[in-house]
């Protein structure tokens, strides 16, 4: 399935051509994890990515729904 | 360690040593264990009985990095309660450096005087006649002051709504560039200071008379140590560093969690044109800076210079909570508007949270229509000269709910809650219900949790313990001077043990992971609910307006769910 992802914080530096308004399309197994998304975007557990979709925080085994607005960000704290 | 009294009734001043009962504290700890012991809780908090205690932290003026927050305290004209507030900039460094525990300011001037409270590099405190400042703006009063005592004076001064004794007013506190841009915000204490007749407390900061280190050797070392993990966490580079606070406006927005349009839904329309990676860019396109040091000693840097579109300056540090007030409560998606009512609100000396959210509810009850940019901006400036209309919302979101009759009112104890909604987050619900200080984030803030998901922020389950504790531990730690940014780079066992051990060659202490933050955390709050409790404050004061109860937020569509037996526990200490 196909799915249009948006990066927020800094994560979009590993990608030069990332432009926010279109964000970046991806494809990816029917049933594919967070984890799945993640690997196929490269980016690493260590920089605390964060998979949002439908207002609602994923774990990162929970499966990726079709045709949903996804926001990947990344960890932080109050301010 | 010395306490600099300032009686305002008969300007004098006198200069004591720390009793024991205040001893091995600073900042918050200080502050509210203070007003708690000398401050009658029913008093005018705008009469000569209130107290205004301006105290940096216990590790202010130390060689650890950031911890020039500076803490002040009083009985609150917003809330009737007790009231801490804290900024950073560098004036909590400045009164570490010359071994000044505490500035309490006590009485009340004539009707009519205006005094600065000036302290040189020797630590020696006098009052001078400010009839000229009357009435000043801020900016223009810090460049008046530096340019009369040296660029190195570090400044605490109030603005028009200050001397105006508005229950919105804030003291701003100066930065690393002179700039009157910090703001101990909440509560309305800059009110308190101008029913004192006191306009700034302006310090130098070259002094040398900081308090003696127990083991100096030993607290260095940690420091050292300490300073590297700061520097280096994660979340400090990567978030902080580059985007500031306002890195949270995409995850807040994401989880349906954005009070926006005066809390009648969780994301804002346009929300990414004000989120921290439009503002950086923005900001570099126009020459500013993402990457500003603010306070003294920092070295995370998560301050900014916003210009406009010929790169001059507009303000300093634009922050994720007055981007949510001014730009999520009022629709105003726009970043030069909402940089420009920062501006004007720490210019005036009013809190850009409660004031944004006071012209929200009035936007809400139809005065004027959401995301009317021109209109936000003539209301603060109308607070600014005083005007009737300004005097109303000069009084806080309360008072402008009842000017106009209009119910969604959200605030707690009088305090305008902060950027995560309630019936989203739910244990910002438990924190704004239950603090001492009314709403605030900063008594508790658990979106840390949510994100590293180890807490689901729509269950019920564990969101009053989870604010239990951070609560507590923020409690602690703002007995510190520490900034919230470090503090959490203390996570780690490492850091922590660090931590005790700079605090420990600092005081000549034993402290263990039980005495602090937990049993600290626990005696500054039992100070500051026995206070709430003698003002009249009881268990019914700790619970949020019905509308969270009942007006399910889009996009979840959920009500606050936690009870009121649970919100009663969140004390039992």
């Amino acid at each position: 399935m196909r799915m249009r992802v948006k990066l927020y914080g800094t994560l979009s530096q590993q990608f030069p051509d990332y432009r926010h308004s279109q964000g970046i399309e991806v494809e990816i197994a029917d049933g594919a994890t967070v984890k799945n998304l993640l690997a196929l975007l490269e980016i690493s557990e260590s920089q605390g990515a964060v998979v949002a979709m439908e207002g609602r925080i994923l774990k990162a085994d929970d499966k990726m729904g079709c045709g949903a607005h996804v926001h990947v960000f990344q960890a932080i704290h109050g301010g | 360690m010395k306490f600099i009294r300032v009686n305002m009734n008969e300007q004098t001043i006198n200069v004591e040593d720390v009793p024991q009962d205040y001893m091995g504290l600073g900042g918050r700890g200080l502050t509210s264990i203070m007003i708690n012991k000398e401050v009658p809780p029913k008093c005018d908090p705008l009469g000569p009985d209130n107290k205004l205690i301006v105290a940096p932290g216990l590790l202010s003026g130390t060689s650890l990095v950031n911890t020039s927050r500076i803490s002040i305290g009083a009985k609150s004209p917003l809330t009737g309660g007790i009231k801490e507030s804290n900024a950073g900039g560098t004036v909590a460094a400045a009164l570490g450096r010359l071994g000044i525990t505490a500035i309490i300011v006590e009485g009340q001037a004539q009707e009519g005087d205006l005094s600065i409270l000036r302290i040189d590099k020797e630590g020696e405190a006098s009052l001078i006649p400010a009839q000229e400042y009357r009435a000043m703006r801020t900016y223009q009063f810090v460049e008046k002051i530096l340019e009369a005592y040296g660029k190195k004076t570090a400044v605490l001064c109030i603005g028009p709504a200050g001397e105006y004794r508005m229950p919105l007013a804030s003291i701003q506190t100066s930065d690393i560039d002179g700039r009157p841009c910090r703001a101990a915000g909440r509560g309305g204490l800059g009110a308190v200071m101008g029913a004192k007749g006191l306009k700034a407390v302006v310090v130098d900061q070259g002094g040398k008379r900081a308090d003696a280190i127990a083991d100096p050797k030993a607290c260095n070392e940690a420091a050292k140590v300490l300073s590297k993990i700061i520097k280096e966490e994660f979340i400090n580079v990567n978030m902080m560093a580059p985007l500031g606070t306002a890195a949270l406006v995409a995850p807040v927005n994401s989880m349906g969690a954005f009070p926006s349009y005066n809390a009648t839904k969780g994301v804002l329309e346009g929300w990414e044109n004000i989120g921290g990676e439009a503002m950086a860019e923005l900001i570099k396109k126009r020459g500013g800076n993402t990457t500003h040091m603010g306070c003294a000693q920092c070295v995370i840097h998560c301050s900014n210079i916003f210009v406009d579109e010929k790169g001059k300056y507009v303000t300093g540090s634009l922050e994720y909570e007055t981007i949510w007030a001014m730009g999520g409560m009022t629709g105003i998606a726009d970043l030069d508007t909402i940089a420009r009512l920062d501006n004007l609100c720490d210019d005036i000396g009013v809190d850009t949270m409660s004031t944004g959210v006071a012209i929200a509810i009035s936007m809400d009850a139809g005065h004027k229509k959401f995301g009317d940019g021109k209109a936000a901006i003539e209301m603060v400036e109308e607070i600014g000269k005083g005007t009737e209309f300004g005097r109303i919302l000069g009084n806080g979101p309360a008072a402008i709910g009842k000017h106009f009759n209009h119910a969604r009112v959200p605030v707690v104890k009088k305090q305008s809650v902060a950027a995560y909604d309630p019936r989203a987050m739910l244990g910002h619900g438990v924190t704004f219900a239950t603090s001492p200080m009314g709403a605030d984030h900063t008594a508790g803030n658990l979106v840390g949790l949510y994100l590293a998901q180890q807490l689901d922020p729509l269950k019920p389950e564990g969101q009053v313990e989870a604010s239990r504790f951070i609560q507590t531990a923020m409690a602690a730690f703002d007995v510190t001077g520490l900034c919230f940014m470090a503090s959490v780079a203390l996570l780690t066992p490492e850091a922590g043990e660090a931590f005790l051990k700079v605090l420990n060659a600092k005081l000549g202490t034993q402290f263990g992971p039980d005495d602090f933050p937990g049993a600290m955390g626990i005696r500054v709050l039992k100070a500051e609910k026995e206070f709430n409790r003698r003002a009249g404050f009881t268990k019914e004061d700790d619970r949020l307006p019905r509308f969270y109860y009942e007006e399910p937020l889009p996009p979840h569509n959920t009500v606050f769910s936690i009870t009121d037996e649970e919100i009663d526990s969140t004390f039992d200490f």
